[in-house]
């Protein structure tokens, strides 16, 4: 009698051990849904780079204290890209074949087009993030951008000036190099459609200190507006000298010139100067809450706001579909990934609005044109 | 388009940004003239002159000429270990040319490595601003900024000059470029006269950083880029030619200025190559300019008998 | 893996452009930084010739090693004709120049670079392949070299690094010897970049800058400068631990600059310390006593 109840106690020990394993290691497998982001944390783009790499932290934070994904957690993996083309296919293969995630977020043009053909090759989902270059919308079946492509902003900003400012002569002054070129030649585009006339067409190299000729040739034309397609580094000096050889007529320029250090490198002559920004400012509450805990934890605003902004929702698309897949108990594949998020299509982000992703690898977005007055980045118009 | 107006303001504007250029080129040329290496880790000696001063003024309130003696200290404590730890071990090694460069180009990326560590890669200014109020004289803009960086350009330009004809040191240092063994057995102390050489460009350093930043914003790789128009000016004014050297660094912003009046503006970088690669091809002894045989003719060797045997 | 399949066709195009580099500035002494750019050329003419023109991908790529010896030649001979020295300076000029001829023209894709290059194997080739092939170039490149250090080639190279003026004296021509050893030093890089670009087929100008020029320098100087096996070690360990440091998770801040740092700093240490590099050259042709001692100093 004993020996017999011995094998039942201890099988049912065993069964429950078993069982109890069981649900552990089962648990433990569903535990986290991994991702990837490839960023520049170190070398010249890292200031940038590792603000984008926070705001994506605590979305992934966010997310994981909300509850996850069905209750698993989510997990970044996060590998240097260091903005370098080569890097960049090296994180993105270590990403597809040592992780094995079915989706990762990418930033820089130069590196997204880089690990486009490891996307494609893998069946991988790219999410470029932040690359603003024409070209990512052709780059394959698995190369999506989040992130409002060149045409966007400038063909909005140069509307404006056409039509709501009234300008009827734009002179363009463009920084020589992939990104000048081809938004000067959209802003020209758009301008001409607008009804404007284009009267000076004007580049600069990018190690120029002293823009005198052109900025010459551009008081020459006498324009009432002037568009200048720089960097960061460079378009404040350029704003600088325009005003010293007495161009006082509006300028507007893109997202670089957006941030609070033009007005205190130009002072006085940063008034009136227009800027594009892709993202809600602080008059969005959420938006200013962020920049508050920015203040708060970090000591400072998030180099390129806007981008950081970008970044912290990736992590929600990503949840997003990875929930729809989880509920349609569909494997986690980048095949499966992509067609989800083709499908969804729409998604309500906290820090950026809505975003639509178009079949043909664009989104549009909403450009907020921000201008310089009394000393400060106001919002002067948005357009859808 | 080619109104009296305009030329007049892009010569007087060309002229005055080329202050730094002429600077550099000057620094340049005189290391490569005396100490016969081709010194491009003057980049580092500007990138640390730039940052000391922007350490001093924009990070700690200091008042200018604070910063700009930061950036002198910097760029000599600096000149002065690039000689006594690195070209003396090669020279006394007498290692190859091709390491002497490597040795350079090392230190500059070492040096921009460690700004990037320690200041990041946002371009700054030395001062918060770097607006200048203009005036116009005629109908040419003259900023403020304008006026002190020519004076400072061309009074370098006269006190060097005038070190190198009339100074002892001066003369020993034109001495040891056109031939260093030579000097020596009439008791010059060639490593002596090297740091000499090293110091000067030091200080030519400081000073065109010091312009620039004030002027422009810099990154921790803007000295390399800064120092490609500094050794072009070199190449095409003539190697060992140090009043080439400046002359070209203003001709050269003058013409690539002006040239977008003429040429389309996408051209204007490449210019700079297109001399150059005339100059490599057709001009391998640079522009000749005749001051060079006055100088040379005046340092004869029974000066510097009497002067050498108290100097050793 | 694709991963170490990636890591492993680096090393070996490093390898290839590290032992070329040994030849131009190793054993033919000569001074020249811009090795990059005919690694460059070779990888664009290869690219655009197969993607724009149609020409298959083996004969592109001939095509691309062939104009990068073209394109050597053309700078060497004048700037050799003046001087050593002005070789540096040509080549700086070039690398330069010819790098702001990518970023501007549109059929080279301009600053954004080139894409889609055609894969030098269709799909259902299995990536082994292409690994295999690039590991058997890499090794007779540098057998090549070392075929070639070792010949009466390399003799004579000795002879002239040694004293150019006898060599002279001798009745040779220093200066077809030093554009035929620059020659043939780029054309090997020309091949190697064909290779590159046919592989990850994406190429932008920005990777064939100076810095790029530092990082095969430092392999030659790290690795061992005249040594068969030095710019192999040295390809290998500046390739291969940069990516095993990624493994060691260290947080991105001190990751950064610091690896760049780390870097440069070995050559530093290296050149002072070490001159002659990791794997260090028996002389291969001691003529004199005096002039072996020389070359050990």
């Amino acid at each position: 009698m004993m020996t017999t109840r011995f094998p039942t106690r201890r099988a049912l020990i065993a069964a429950a051990g078993f069982f109890a394993g069981l649900t552990i290691t089962g648990a433990m497998a569903q535990e986290t849904l991994k991702f990837g982001l490839a960023m520049p944390l170190s070398g010249g783009q890292a200031l940038y780079g590792q603000d984008q790499v926070k705001a994506a932290e605590w979305a992934v934070a966010a997310i994981n204290a909300a509850g996850g994904v069905n209750g698993k957690k989510l997990e970044m993996v996060l590998l240097d890209t260091r903005a370098d083309p080569q890097a960049g296919i090296q994180a993105a293969n270590r990403l597809v074949s040592v992780e094995k995630v079915p989706v990762f977020v990418s930033a820089w043009s130069a590196v997204v087009k880089a690990i486009a053909p490891v996307a494609n090759d893998n069946k991988v989902v790219q999410l470029s993030v932040g690359a603003n270059s024409a070209d990512i919308a052709r780059l394959g079946d698995y190369t999506y951008t989040t992130f409002p492509l060149a045409d966007v902003d400038i063909s909005a900003v140069a509307n404006h000036a056409a039509t709501k400012l009234g300008k009827k002569r734009a002179a363009v002054l463009y920084i020589n190099n992939e990104t000048g070129v081809v938004a000067a030649q959209i802003y020209r585009d758009v301008f001409s459609k607008a009804g404007g006339q284009v009267v000076a067409y004007e580049a600069y190299d990018p190690k120029a200190s002293d823009w005198t000729g052109s900025l010459l040739k551009v008081r020459a034309a006498n324009p009432d507006i002037i568009h200048i397609q720089g960097l960061v580094a460079d378009t404040p000096q350029v704003i600088a000298q325009m005003r010293q050889l007495g161009l006082t007529v509006p300028v507007s320029s893109y997202s670089a010139v957006y941030n609070p250090k033009l007005i205190e490198q130009l002072g006085k002559a940063a008034e009136g100067v227009i800027a594009t920004s892709l993202a809600p400012g602080v008059e969005d509450k959420a938006v200013a809450d962020y920049v508050e805990r920015w203040r708060k934890e970090v000591g400072r605003e998030p180099n390129g706001l806007p981008y950081t902004q970008y970044l912290y929702d990736a992590p929600y698309i990503v949840a997003a579909v990875f929930k729809a897949l989880d509920d349609k108990k569909l494997p986690l594949t980048g095949e499966n990934f992509r067609r989800e998020m083709v499908a969804t299509k729409t998604f309500d982000l906290p820090l950026t609005g809505r975003l639509t992703i178009n079949e043909n690898h664009t989104v549009n977005k909403p450009v907020f044109l921000m201008e310089v007055k009394n000393g400060k980045w106001v919002q002067l118009a948005v357009v859808e | 388009m080619l109104s009296f107006d305009i030329v007049a303001q892009i010569l007087w504007t060309s002229f005055a940004t080329s202050s730094y250029f002429v600077l550099f080129a000057l620094a340049f040329a005189l290391v490569l003239k005396v100490n016969r290496a081709f010194n491009f880790a003057q980049a580092a000696m500007m990138t640390v002159a730039f940052y000391a001063a922007y350490t001093c003024v924009a990070l700690w309130g200091l008042p200018g000429w604070v910063g700009f003696a930061a950036a002198l200290a910097a760029s000599i404590i600096l000149a002065i270990v690039i000689e006594v730890f690195g070209f003396r071990t090669l020279r006394r090694r007498r290692a190859d040319q091709i390491f002497v460069f490597i040795f350079t180009l090392i230190v500059s990326e070492v040096v921009a490595f460690l700004a990037m560590l320690v200041f990041g890669t946002w371009p700054s200014t030395i001062f918060p601003s770097l607006f200048w109020p203009v005036t116009l004289v005629g109908n040419v803009a003259v900023s403020q900024w304008d006026i002190p960086a020519v004076g400072v350009a061309v009074s370098s330009v006269v006190v060097l000059f005038g070190f190198l004809r009339f100074t002892r040191t001066g003369q020993f240092m034109v001495a040891v470029a056109d031939n260093p063994d030579l000097a020596e057995l009439y008791g010059i102390a060639k490593q002596r006269i090297y740091l000499a050489t090293m110091l000067t460009a030091a200080v030519l350093v400081a000073l065109g950083m010091f312009l620039y930043g004030t002027r422009a914003q810099v990154q921790p790789t803007t000295a390399i880029d800064l120092m490609l128009f500094a050794i072009a000016a070199t190449i095409i004014g003539g190697i060992g030619n140090l009043w080439g050297a400046a002359l070209t660094a203003v001709v050269l912003g003058v013409v690539q200025n002006s040239s977008v009046l003429f040429i389309p503006s996408e051209w204007q970088g490449f210019l700079l190559y297109l001399f150059l690669f005339v100059a490599i091809v057709f001009l391998p002894n640079g522009v000749k300019l005749p001051a060079r045989r006055r100088l040379t003719r005046k340092t004869v060797a029974p000066d510097l008998v009497g002067a050498g045997s108290q100097e050793s | 893996m694709e991963y170490v399949y990636a890591v492993v066709i680096l090393i070996g195009l490093y390898i290839v452009l590290a032992a070329s580099f040994n030849l131009i500035i190793g054993y033919g002494g000569l001074i020249s930084i811009a090795h990059p750019i005919f690694y460059a050329i070779g990888a664009y003419a290869s690219a655009i010739l197969s993607r724009d023109y149609g020409f298959p991908i083996p004969l592109a790529m001939l095509a691309g090693t062939l104009i990068a010896l073209v394109a050597s030649i053309m700078v060497a001979l004048p700037s050799l004709r003046v001087s050593g020295d002005y070789l540096l300076i040509a080549s700086i000029g070039f690398q330069l120049g010819l790098i702001e001829v990518f970023k501007n023209a549109s059929w080279t894709g301009g600053a954004g670079g080139f894409t889609n290059i055609p894969a030098a194997l269709s799909a259902s080739v299995p990536r082994e392949v292409y690994v295999a092939i690039v590991v058997v170039v890499a090794a007779l490149a540098a057998l090549l070299v070392r075929a070639i250090a070792h010949g009466p080639y390399g003799r004579a190279m000795a002879a002239m690094r040694d004293d150019e003026v006898a060599f002279s004296a001798l009745g040779r021509n220093a200066v077809a010897m030093k554009v035929g050893t620059f020659a043939l030093g780029s054309a090997l890089a020309g091949f190697a970049g064909a290779f590159y670009a046919h592989y990850f087929r994406f190429v932008a100008p920005e990777q064939f800058d100076i810095l790029q020029s530092s990082v095969v320098l430092t392999m030659v100087v790290v690795g061992g400068i005249r040594s068969t096996w030095g710019p192999v070690v040295g390809a290998v360990l500046l390739q291969a631990l940069p990516q095993a440091i990624t493994f060691l998770n260290l947080p991105p801040a001190v990751l950064g600059p610091l690896q760049g740092l780390l870097f440069t700093g070995l050559v530093l240490v290296f050149m002072f310390v070490r001159p002659q590099g990791l794997v260090s050259a028996g002389e291969v042709w001691s003529a004199t006593r005096k002039g072996s001692e020389h070359a050990r100093s």
